[in-house]
Order: structure tokens, then sequence, then C-alpha cells
């Protein structure tokens, strides 16, 4: 299993549209820093997306801490998202 | 495979292609089949990317947004953009600052200038407008509800008029919210006099008062919306106070269609004609097996659905909508019907402008219907329960808006009418109100020319009388509908606002008019337009159109007629017109050579338009002899008055 596998296809391709790339591109290793559309914007953009497309709510004191996609997995794996079977 | 991977699928697809016209298409069908955040993110980064040029060749109308705000936008833009797409228009947007807004409304100089918009929208929230509203009325002093309501309108009236001082540009206000859960509590908010919700709610009505007066603004109710959808969940508070984003994620794809809807309103004229299939959509059933006493209709379920959908016609025929009947069927069923089921149905055959009753393709009727009413088919809307009939007008006749009936949900009729917005519009006037009346009389005009035996004949016979007043007077929201919807008789089509004919009647050697005409068979009310200006011995006609409905009786001589009066009363001894070709004015290209206009040089400007002058002093353009004309003209200076008047003396 290579690491674009390991996020889930529904997740790679939101935030593929939104970082401006290509869905392979969108690892857990995927971050903030190396990622130039991952902008405060583009941050806020990935947050909404991601708590419609899995309806959460994310503490709002966390969010600045999410910047990469590992993060953004395991704060939805600890909201109780089983990001397993896609 | 999921409908939003599908959707993106084919959105590569098309923008890979390079093919604008259906990236559109898919862009339609998405926006109409719920798209999620992905998808609205792509579509809004394609549609940026086709550019402004490819926009509008591809039929979209460009338009320069920018955005006074005290809350946060951003996240919802690329929902605006796709919806704004959705129903023909191409946004460039700029946002402003979050703490600048008042400056940047107020002053004539700074970014909002520099953008030069077409459309600024103010978006805030109450506690920029009235932030001391809560407290005020957690007082529960009257006294101090009304000072504080006083100061949020005067907030508002001193930003908005400052605006409108320096800027031409349209303008959406967006209303207050009301805010929900109240500081006195549900009962209380309910019952005491100076609540939260009646405070807000009188901001909002204040607003919308100077949205009037101001022109060329509109009024959107956010809070309206916000009632539909539920309060509860409108505003996602933790959202809002962690970056000031005002609405919930869930909601910004419906905020910006009802955003778009604002704006369509300010910038097109709604459709003029709903056509109604019968069976299944204008009754339940289908006459033609059921018998007239088997179709659905009247006061017990699901006829009443249909009922209430006939009532609703009812109310749109009675603010100028035009009713016609595209139905495949045998007339005679149908009038039996009509007949029989007279005490259960809400309207009758009269209520129609025409029958288009036969079983040719819907298609073929519809264009048979706009050549008959003059008007055309982008001012169609046709509302039928069959998808396959509902595809094959989409394709073969592509202008006209089609809905399809819910046949399974028939007391969704009205609301799928209502929800596409074709019929919205800011304000109703009274040549909207007598239009189905002016039309029937010009389906009497008709007979009269079948049976007259020469075409001078039959224009004699008609009566014609011209009046000529201020285009400031038409009313001028008359005059600015007329400009912004007129496309065939129009020799320029530019669009222009209130202040834009305000400045033509107001600067010296200007000229706004407004051409009102009646015949024997009724009044057309305002159906002419000229913004002119007289220079250095030159009339320069600016625009110059006339309603398609009264094209080919001579009117667009008399008003020719009498500008050139007008001029020559200014000392001018040249009248300049140009012709500026779309792709809908070709009925109006020979305008000014077939009054004896000469070409001249093309003045170097970068669009496709043919210049004409005609040297008054060899030919003075001449009344026809078949139309009376009258004046009342308060704008004008003295001379060209006396001047008209004499000729009418003659």
């Amino acid at each position: 299993m290579n690491q674009a596998q390991a996020v889930p296809e529904s997740m790679r391709n939101l935030l593929a549209e939104i970082f401006e790339i290509s869905p392979a591109e969108v690892t857990p290793g995927l971050s903030a820093g190396a990622t130039p559309a991952w902008d405060s914007f583009g941050h806020l953009q990935a947050i909404l997306a991601i708590e419609e497309a899995y309806g959460v709510r994310i503490d709002p004191q966390k969010v600045p801490e999410l910047t990469s996609v590992g993060q953004l997995m395991q704060e939805l794996e600890s909201l109780g998202v089983s990001l397993n079977h896609d | 495979m999921s409908q939003g991977q599908h959707w993106r699928e084919q959105l590569h697809e098309a923008a890979a292609q390079g093919d604008t016209a259906s990236l559109l298409k898919v862009i339609r069908s998405a926006v109409a089949e719920r798209a999620d955040v992905g998808d609205y993110t792509l579509m809004s980064r394609l549609l940026k990317r086709i550019g402004r040029d490819e926009a509008s060749r591809a039929g979209l109308r460009p338009v320069r947004v920018y955005i006074a705000r005290s809350v946060t936008v951003e996240s919802w833009l690329p929902y605006l953009a796709v919806e704004a797409a959705a129903a023909g228009f191409w946004l460039e947007t700029k946002v402003g600052g979050y703490g600048s807004f008042a400056q940047e409304l107020m002053s004539p100089e700074g970014a909002l200038r520099d953008f030069n918009p077409d459309l600024v929208v103010f978006v805030t929230d109450v506690e920029d407008v009235a932030g001391g509203l809560p407290d005020a009325c957690a007082t529960g002093k009257p006294e101090l509800v009304r000072a504080e309501v006083e100061r949020g309108v005067k907030t508002m009236e001193d930003m908005l008029t400052a605006f409108r001082h320096h800027h031409r540009a349209r303008l959406l206000v967006q209303g207050l919210c009301v805010p929900d859960p109240p500081v006195l509590g549900d009962a209380g908010d309910a019952n005491w006099e100076a609540s939260e919700s009646r405070a807000t709610q009188r901001i909002n009505e204040q607003i919308a008062a100077l949205c009037r007066r101001l022109g060329d603004a509109a009024f959107f109710d956010e809070n309206r919306l916000a009632s539909r959808f539920g309060k509860a969940r409108w505003r996602d508070e933790r959202m809002f106070r962690y970056c000031r984003l005002s609405i919930a994620a869930e909601f910004f794809a419906p905020y910006a269609r009802a955003l778009t809807h604002s704006i369509k309103v300010l910038f097109l004229p709604p459709h003029k004609v709903l056509c109604t299939d019968l069976d299944n959509t204008l009754w339940g059933g289908i006459v033609g097996e059921d018998k007239p006493s088997g179709i659905l209709t009247g006061t017990d379920f699901p006829g009443n659905c249909y009922r209430t959908y006939q009532r609703y016609l009812k109310q749109l025929a009675a603010r100028g909508i035009l009713l016609a009947v595209v139905s495949k069927n045998n007339e005679k069923d149908v009038r039996e019907a009509f007949r029989v089921r007279a005490q259960d149905l809400a309207l009758t055959l009269d209520d129609f402008i025409s029958l288009k009753i036969s079983w040719q393709d819907k298609a073929v009727s519809l264009r048979e219907l706009a050549q008959e009413l003059s008007l055309g088919l982008d001012s169609f809307v046709l509302i039928d329960d069959d998808s396959v009939e509902c595809e094959a007008v989409r394709q073969q006749v592509p202008g006209v808006l089609v809905i399809q009936a819910p046949r399974e949900e028939p007391w969704r009729l009205t609301e799928c009418v209502m929800a596409s917005g074709a019929f919205d519009t800011l304000s109703v006037t009274a040549e909207d109100r007598a239009r189905s009346d002016e039309y029937r009389a010009q389906a009497q005009r008709a007979q009269l020319e079948n049976r007259a035996a020469s075409r001078e004949e039959f224009l004699a016979s008609l009566q014609i009388v011209c009046r000529f007043i201020s285009a400031l007077e038409a009313p001028l929201s008359r005059t600015v509908q007329l400009i912004n919807k007129t496309n065939q008789f129009n020799l320029t089509t530019r669009r222009y606002g209130t202040s834009e004919v305000e400045s033509f009647a107001a600067d010296p050697g200007g000229l706004a008019l407004a051409l009102r005409a009646r015949d024997r068979f009724g009044d057309a009310g305002v159906i002419g337009i000229a913004l002119c200006r007289t220079q250095d011995g030159t009339c320069t006609i600016d625009t110059l159109l006339l309603s398609c409905r009264v094209i080919g009786r001579g009117i667009e001589s008399a008003l020719l007629w009498y500008i050139a009066r007008w001029a020559a009363s200014l000392g001018a001894n040249r009248l300049a017109g140009e012709y500026i070709p779309t792709a809908k004015n070709q009925p109006c290209a020979d305008f000014y050579p077939r009054h004896g206009f000469r070409p001249a040089r093309e003045a170097g400007g970068k669009q496709s338009r043919i210049c004409y002058v005609l040297d008054l002093a060899t030919q003075m353009p001449e009344k026809p002899a078949w139309i009376q004309t009258e004046e009342d003209l308060n704008n004008e200076p003295g001379p060209s008055c006396a001047r008209v008047n004499e000729e009418f003396a003659r």
C-alpha cells in the first residue's frame, strides 16, 4: 500500500480540488507549508469541506494546528469517523 | 462512482477540450442536481480560467462585482461564481477589507473606484450597523431601542447615499438577519413592542425604502432566507465567532442562488411569457383519455394542488406575465374541459393570450408564438411534466427556460416556478399591468390589417398618436427598464442605469426623450426612448430604441423627426447616429440608411459599428402623415418647444 492510498478516495478528491493539485499528490504527509494553495483561506475551505463531507464539527481551537492531511485524518478519527472503508 | 466524481470527470473533460459551451452545460446540470463542495471549487476555478472574453463569446454576461463587507465572504464566493454562471453571468469579483467598508463605499476615490465595478454588493452584520441593539432591547426601554434603530438606519443611509453620489454601479444591499435566539426570550420578543426582531425588521424596511430611493439598487433579504432554511442552523455561531463567517457552509449553495436571483433582477428583465402544458401540469390526468369529467382540478386533493398552480398563473397574469397554452391535445377536448369544468378551474381560456393546442412539436409551437407576439424566445418559459418534451425544447429552442413540472408531486408545481426566479422583478410598472391588454389589441390590429385595402389605409385607420415626454417622467423606472431589456429595435444596445439617463437630461445640449404611443385599440404606454447630445452643430444619437411590439407603424420615423427638430432648435446642422450590430438587433439595421443617412467614416472604436450622418440643411426627417403628435417635455430649453409647437400649428 503506498502512502496515497492511505487517504480515502473521497477525501483525496476533495482536497485535490481545494488545493489545486492532483488526487495522487494528496498523501498523509502533504502539509500546508509545502502546498502553495494551502494558505489561510485554503485552510478554512478545507476545514469547511471536510466538516460538510463527514458531518462533523471541528473545535476552532484545534483548527490552526491541523496543517497536514495526516493531522486532519487523525482529527476525523478522534471525532469518531471511520476512514477505512471508503 | 460517486455523483461528485462523475461531475468532476465531465468538467475536466470539457475544460481539457476547451469547449466552453459544453462546460457551461455540465455546470448547469451539476448545479441543478446538487453538486458538492469540491465540485463548486473546481467549477469556479474553471470559470475563472476561461476568462472574460471567452465567457462573453459563450453567451455569459460579464459583470464586475465589488463586495464591501464586514463578514467573511471568501468561503462562498466560489458558489456565487458558479450559480451566477448557471444563470448567465460571468463574475469578476473583488472583496474589500473587513473594517474599511464604510470608507470604501463613501469615498469617491480608492479601491472601489479603481476596480470600476458594474455591481457593488454590501454584506454586513447587525453588529456593524446597530451593534447596541441587543443591549438596548435588554433594558426594556422603548426610547433606547428607537434611538438605536435610528442610529442604524442613519449609518446605512449615510454610507449608501454617499455611495450613490459618487458611483454609478448597481447596488445590492444585504439586510440584517434578525438575531436568534432573542435577548428577551421567545415570549418576550414576540410580545414586547420594542423587541429585537421588530427593531431589526424596522431597520430592514428602512434599508429597502432607501434602495428604492437610490435607484439601480436592490435590498437582499437574508433574514427571509434564514427563516426559510431554519434560523437554528443558518448561522454556525462557532464559525462566526472564529472567523466571522455569517452563514453555515451547508447553505452556501442556496444563499449564492438567492443572491444570483437578486443580481439578475438588477441586470435583466423578467421573462414575459409563461407557456404551460395541460395534462398533468395545469390539471391532473389526461383529458383525451380521462375525459373532461375525469381530470383532476378543484377543491379536493389532489385537484386542489393544480388549482393552486392555476391561481398562481392568474396572479402572474395580473402583473403582466402573458399566459399561453402549449399542449399536445385535441383542441375540442380542451375547450370542452374548460367549459364543463369551469367551476373547478381557476382560469378560463380568456386568461390565455394564445392557445397552441395541436400535435406538432412544442419547439415549433414556441417559435410560432414568439413570432405572433414579436417577442424573443429568451422571454419564454415552458412548464411541462414530460421529461422528453422538456429535453427536446431545451435542445431545439435553447433560449426558452424549461421547467419540468413534478408529475408525482403536484403540490410542488408553484414552488418550482417560483424557485426558478424567472418572473422575479423589483417593481411592477403600469405598462406591465397593461401588457396583456396591449397584446390583445395587437391581435385586433392584425385583423384590421388583413381587411384594409392598403398599408397606408391600415396605418391611417389606426389613428396613432405619439406623445413626447421627458424620459425622467416616463417614469424613470420604465425608461431604465426599456433601456435594459430592449434587444431587437435598439440601435446601440447601451445599457444604462438611472444616473446615466439623468445626466443626459441634465447636461446642456442633452436630451432624454421618451415616447408614448396610443391608437384606437389602446394605449401602448411608453415604448420608445432616445438619448442625445448636441454639441458644436452636431446632434449625436447615443441611444434610440423602440419596443418591438410597435415596430412597422412609422413610430420610429416620428421619433427621429422629433429629435431632428429638437437638434435644429439648438442650432445643429447634422445628426450623427450609429448602429452597433448584435445577435438580435437586425430589425433596425437599415434604420439610418432608410431615413437618408449616409455612412460616415468609422470613429476607430474597438467595437464593430457603423456610423451615419444626416445633413439637416439638405434633408429634414419627416413625420409620417398618419401619425399625430403631442408634447409634454419639461426638461427642454424653451426654443425647441416653441419650434415644435409651430410645427403642430401648421
